[in-house]
C-alpha cells in the first residue's frame, strides 16, 4: 500500500460523507421546491446529525447500536472496494452485509413497527439483489473479469451494451435510496405511516450513525451508476447525477405502493429485461477486451 | 502405516457401536468423549499418512470378500424382513429386484482378484468431516437424547447410538474404498442405518417416512448395481478411479449417468427430495448427521469422483443445469417455510444442488468450489441443526416465529446459531466464498448462472428473516436454559471450526483441494491460477478479499466497544404509538372498543406465491425431465 492509496482512503473516508451530506441537502431542497416550499438550508442534514449526537442514547436493546456500526463500516468498505476497483461480485456481497446489518438491527429492537419495516426491507433485498448480481455478470461477460480495474482498459462505455440493465439499476437506486414509491421499510420524509419502520427505535447517536451511513451509501450507489460510463469521467458523473435526479423526481411524483407490487415489478419486468440483456451478451459474444 | 489407519477408521466406529450396545446409559457420556477423541486422532492420522493406494490381496482378500458377501446378503434379508413386517410393498418389490440383480451379478460378473483403497486428498477431507463432525454430533446426542426420550416415553438409546456409530463406520469405508463392489456394500449400509434412525420414534409417521427414505434410496441402489454390472461386463472396470481415466469416456457415459442418479437419490436432489424432508421426524442429531457429515455427502462424493467422466461433455452441462435448478427451486421452497427444520432441509438440498452444479461445470475452479462447499456446508449445517434441536428443547417449538426474543432467553445459543446462519450467507465465511467461486466459474453458462443468481438472492432472504427473528429482543422472557458441557462443547467447537476453516481457506485449498482437482481432471495446473496472497482468494477473473472482511468485522466490534461508553445507553421500552397499556403488559395495544389486544408481528413467507405443493410439482416435472434428457443424450450420442 503506497502513499497514494492511503491518500485515496482518507479522501473517501472524509470526502464521501461530505458529498453524501450535500446530496441529501440537495434532495431536501429540490423536494421542497417541487412541493412549493422554501425548504431547509443546504446543510440541514449536517445540522441534524450534529443535533442527534447531542441527544441521549436511548436504547431498547443494549446491543442495537452494534448493528449500526456494522452497517456503517460495511458501507464504507464497499465504497472503498469500489474506489479501489475490486471484484464487483465481491462488492455486492459486502454491500449485502451492510443491508443485512441494518435489517437485523431493526428487528433486534423488537418493536412491532421496526419488525414490519425490516420484513419489508428483506423483500426489497429479494427485489434488487438478483439485478445487482446480473449487473456484475454483465461486466464479467463484457470484460472477461469481475475485477473493475478492467473497466479502465475499455474504450466504449458499458451503457452502450447493457441499456436494459441500466434501466433496472435506476429502479434499484429508487429501492436502495428508500424513496417513494418504494419507501415502505423506512423513509426520510414524514410519510411513513408505520412510524419510522425499520428505524423506529433508533434515536440520538444511533440514528446519527445511520444517517452518516446513508451519506456513504448515497455515494456508493451513485458510484455503481458511474461505472456505466467510466470511460469518460465527466459523462460518468453526469450519468450518476441523472440517476440521482431520477430518484428525487420519482420520489415526488409517485405514491407508495405495496411491497408485493415492487416484488412483482422486479421479478417480472426488471429481472426479465436484465436477463434478456445478459442473454444478448452471451449470444452476441461481445467482448470489450 | 496407511493400511493400519484405514483399518482403524473402519473398525474403531464398529467397536464403539458395539460398546454402546454392551454398556449402560450412564457410561454413554464417557464413551462419546472417547469416540470424539478417537475420531479426531484417527482422521488426523490419515491426513498425516499421506495419499496412496492400498491393495488388499491374497488370503486376507478372500476373507474380506466373504465378509462383504455375507453382509450384502444380510442387508437384503433385513430389508425383506422389515418390509414384510410392516407390509411396505414398494420396498419389498425394490429389494426383490435388487436381490435378483445381486444374484445375477454374483453368477455372471467376473470375480476380482483384489480390492483396493484409494486415499486421495478428497478422501482425507471427507474422513475429517465424518470423524470430527460425526463424533461431535454423537457427543451432542448424549446430552440431548435423555431429554428427548423423556418427553416421548421412549427407551431406544441403544439402537440409536449403535446405528449412529455404525453409520460413521460405513461412511468411512465409503469414502476410502475404490473397489465398486465394496463401495456398494457401504452405500447400502448407510441407507439401512438411515432407515433405522428415521424410524426411531416408531410411530406411524416415522415408520412411513423411513420406508419412503428406504424406497427412494433403494432406487438409487438399483441404478448403482446396474452400473457396476455394466462397467464390469462391458468395460472390465471394477474400480471407481478407473472410470474417469478410462480411454472410452464417451462409452462409459450410461453407467456414469446411472451412478449419478444413485448419487442424486442419496443426496436427496429433486425428484428424490421427499425422503430428506421426511427424515425430519427423527431426533435432531440424526438430522444433523444425515445433513452434514454423512448420508447426503455420500451422493455428492460419488458425483465429484465421477467428474473426469463427464467434465466438458454435454452430460456435464446437463448435470450442471440439473444441479442449479435444484438449487433455485429448493431455495424458493425454503422461503415459504416456517418450520426451522424444513428451512434447513431445503437449504441442504439447495446447497447440494450447488455442489452438483459446480461438479457439472467441470472447470478446475468449479470442481474446487464443489469440494470446498462440502467442507464448509457440513460444518455450518451441522451447527445449525444441533442449535435448532437445542432451541426446541429450550422453547418447545421449532417454528421460526416462536423463536423471537431468543437472544434474551439463551444468549450463547443464539450467538452460535447466528454465527451458523451468517456463515451460510455473508462474506468472509467459507460458504459464500465457494458460492462466489462457483458463480464466477459458472459465468460461461447463462442458464446455470441465472439460476445461481436467483437462488442466492432467495437464500439471503430466508436466512436473514430467521436471523432477525432470533436476534430480536422481546419484553417477555419466560424460558429457563440449562448449559450442559456435552451439548455446548460440540456447538462451540463447531462455531470455532467455522471461523478457523474460513480464515485458513487458502491453506486448505492449497493442501487438499488443488492437488485433488489436478489429479481428478488430469491437468498440471489449475487455470485460472488461484493465489492466496494478501489474504485474498485471487484468480484472473476476480478476487475474494476474505482477510480484509475479517479485519473489518473485528474493527466494527472494536469501534462499537470503544464508542459504547461515550454515549451512555439509557434503556427504554419500545414505542407503541401512545396506545400502550403500560399497566398491564407492555406488548398490548388498546383497540377501538377499549379492550386490549396483544401485538404480534410475523415475517413475510409469501406462501401464496411460493406455495410448497405447487413448486414441488413443478420441481418434479422439470427435474425428471432433466434426468430423462441426460439419459437420452447419453444413449443417443
Amino acid at each position: 500500500m503506497n502513499s497514494l492509496d492511503i491518500a485515496k482512503i482518507v479522501l473517501v473516508l472524509i470526502g464521501a460523507p461530505i458529498l453524501g451530506c450535500l446530496l441529501a441537502g440537495i434532495d431536501r431542497k429540490l423536494t421542497a421546491r417541487l412541493q412549493g416550499r422554501v425548504g431547509p438550508p443546504l446543510l440541514q442534514p449536517y445540522y441534524d446529525v450534529m443535533k442527534l449526537f447531542q441527544k441521549d442514547n436511548m436504547v431498547v436493546n443494549e446491543s442495537q447500536n452494534l448493528y449500526v456500526v456494522m452497517y456503517v463500516v460495511f458501507v464504507i468498505l464497499s465504497l472503498l472496494m469500489l474506489v479501489f476497483d475490486a471484484d464487483i461480485l465481491m462488492i455486492v456481497f459486502v454491500y449485502t452485509v451492510s443491508s443485512v446489518a441494518l435489517i437485523v438491527g431493526g428487528m433486534s429492537t423488537g418493536s412491532p413497527y421496526a419488525r414490519i419495516g425490516s420484513s419489508r426491507e428483506i423483500m426489497a433485498i429479494l427485489s434488487y439483489e438478483p439485478i445487482l448480481i446480473l449487473y456484475a455478470l454483465a461486466i464479467y461477460l463484457l470484460t472477461g473479469t469481475f475485477k473493475l480495474s478492467a473497466l479502465d482498459n475499455i474504450s466504449n462505455p458499458l451503457l452502450m451494451y447493457i441499456p436494459l440493465i441500466f434501466i433496472s439499476m435506476l429502479f434499484v437506486m429508487n429501492i436502495k435510496f428508500k424513496k417513494s414509491p418504494f419507501d415502505y421499510s423506512t423513509s426520510h420524509h414524514a410519510h411513513q405511516e408505520l412510524v419510522k419502520g425499520m428505524l423506529t427505535e433508533y434515536s440520538g447517536p444511533g440514528l446519527a450513525g445511520i444517517e452518516i451511513g446513508h451519506f456513504y451509501e448515497y455515494v456508493f450507489l451513485l458510484g455503481l451508476m458511474f461505472l456505466f460510463w467510466k470511460v469518460n469521467i465527466i459523462i460518468g458523473l453526469f450519468i450518476a447525477l441523472i440517476a440521482f435526479l431520477f430518484v428525487i423526481i420519482m420520489d415526488n411524483i409517485t405514491a407508495r405502493v405495496y411491497w408485493q407490487w415492487m416484488l412483482k415489478l422486479s421479478w417480472t419486468v426488471l429481472l426479465i429485461i436484465s436477463v434478456v440483456n445478459v442473454l444478448y451478451l452471451y449470444v452476441a459474444k461481445i467482448k470489450l477486451i | 502405516m496407511l493400511k493400519t489407519t484405514i483399518m482403524l477408521l473402519i473398525t474403531a466406529p464398529i467397536l464403539f457401536s458395539f460398546l454402546f450396545l454392551a454398556l449402560g446409559k450412564s457410561l454413554y457420556k464417557f464413551l462419546a468423549w472417547a469416540f470424539f477423541i478417537v475420531g479426531v486422532v484417527s482422521s488426523i492420522m490419515l491426513v498425516l499418512d499421506g495419499t496412496g493406494k492400498v491393495e488388499v490381496a491374497g488370503s486376507s482378500f478372500a476373507l474380506f470378500e466373504n465378509i462383504v458377501l455375507i453382509l450384502e446378503v444380510l442387508v437384503i434379508l433385513f430389508v425383506f424382513y422389515v418390509s414384510a413386517k410392516h407390509k411396505s410393498w414398494p420396498t419389498l418389490a425394490l429389494i426383490a429386484i435388487q436381490a435378483v440383480i445381486a444374484a445375477y451379478s454374483y453368477m455372471n460378473v467376473a470375480k476380482v482378484e483384489s480390492a483396493s483403497f484409494n486415499i486421495d486428498q478428497f478422501s482425507q477431507v471427507m474422513i475429517l468431516i465424518v470423524n470430527i463432525i460425526g463424533t461431535a454430533i454423537i457427543l451432542f446426542a448424549t446430552g440431548y437424547m435423555d431429554h428427548y426420550e423423556k418427553h416421548r416415553h421412549l427407551d431406544r438409546q441403544k439402537t440409536f447410538f449403535f446405528s449412529m456409530s455404525f453409520f460413521l463406520a460405513a461412511m468411512n469405508g465409503l469414502v476410502m474404498v475404490d473397489t465398486l463392489g465394496w463401495l456398494y456394500l457401504f452405500w447400502e449400509i448407510t441407507t439401512l442405518c438411515s432407515f433405522v434412525l428415521i424410524a426411531y420414534n416408531q410411530d406411524e409417521e416415522s415408520i412411513t417416512n423411513a420406508f419412503r427414505a428406504l424406497a427412494l434410496n433403494l432406487i438409487g441402489g438399483i441404478t448403482f448395481s446396474l452400473a457396476i454390472i455394466m462397467l464390469s461386463v462391458k468395460f472390465d472396470i471394477s474400480n471407481l478411479s478407473a472410470i474417469g481415466t478410462s480411454s472410452t469416456t464417451a462409452a462409459v457415459a450410461l453407467p456414469v449417468v446411472l451412478l449419478c442418479i444413485a448419487g442424486f437419490a442419496k443426496s436427496a436432489q429433486m425428484p428424490f427430495q421427499s425422503w430428506l424432508l421426511g427424515a425430519m421426524v427423527a431426533p435432531t442429531p440424526v438430522s444433523a448427521l444425515l445433513h452434514s457429515s454423512t448420508m447426503v455427502n455420500a451422493g455428492v462424493f460419488l458425483i465429484i469422483k465421477l467428474v473426469p467422466a463427464f467434465a466438458n461433455t454435454p452430460l456435464g452441462i446437463a448435470i450442471a443445469v440439473y444441479g442449479s435448478f435444484t438449487f433455485v427451486m429448493c431455495s424458493a421452497l425454503a422461503l415459504s417455510q416456517r418450520n426451522a427444520k424444513r428451512v434447513l432441509a431445503y437449504s441442504t438440498i439447495a446447497n447440494l444442488g450447488l455442489i452438483i452444479a459446480s461438479a457439472g461445470i467441470g472447470s478446475p475452479l468449479a470442481v474446487a468450489a464443489a469440494i470446498m462447499l462440502i467442507i464448509f456446508h457440513a460444518i455450518s449445517k451441522c451447527l445449525l441443526f444441533l442449535c435448532t434441536g437445542e432451541i426446541e428443547h429450550t422453547i418447545g417449538s421449532r417454528d421460526i416465529e416462536d423463536m423471537s426474543g431468543l437472544i434474551k432467553k439463551a444468549p450463547l445459543l443464539t450467538m452460535l446459531i447466528s454465527l451458523g446462519m451468517i456463515s451460510m450467507l455473508l462474506p468472509p465465511f467459507g460458504v459464500l466464498l465457494t458460492k462466489w467461486v462457483s458463480m464466477e466459474a459458472a459465468s460461461s453458462n447463462p442458464i446455470v448462472s441465472i439460476f445461481l443468481i436467483l437462488g442466492s438472492a432467495l437464500t439471503t432472504v430466508y436466512y436473514v428473516k430467521w436471523l432477525g427473528t432470533i436476534l430480536s429482543s422481546s419484553m417477555d422472557k419466560n424460558a429457563v436454559h440449562h448449559l450442559k458441557p456435552e451439548t455446548y462443547f460440540p456447538l462451540s467447537f463447531l462455531g470455532l471450526c467455522i471461523v478457523v476453516t474460513s480464515i485458513l481457506v487458502f491453506p486448505i485449498y492449497d493442501y487438499f483441494i488443488k492437488p485433488q482437482v489436478t489429479t481428478l481432471l488430469n491437468i498440471v495446473n489449475i487455470v485460472p491460477t488461484v493465489s492466496g496472497q494478501g489474504g485474498q482468494f485471487t484468480s484472473e477473473i476476480g478476487a475474494f478479499a476474505y482477510a480484509v472482511i475479517f479485519i473489518v468485522f473485528a474493527l466494527a466490534i472494536l469501534i462499537y466497544l470503544a464508542t459504547k461508553n461515550m454515549f451512555t445507553p439509557r434503556p427504554a421500552g419500545y414505542y407503541m404509538c401512545g396506545e400502550n397499556n403500560l399497566e398491564k403488559d407492555k406488548l398490548m395495544f388498546r383497540n377501538g372498543i377499549g379492550s386490549y389486544d396483544k401485538s404480534s408481528v410475523s415475517n413475510i413467507y409469501l406462501q401464496d406465491i411460493f406455495e410448497e405443493n405447487k413448486l414441488t410439482t413443478l420441481g418434479y416435472v422439470i427435474s425428471i425431465l432433466l434426468i430423462v434428457v441426460a439419459l437420452v443424450e447419453v444413449v443417443v450420442l
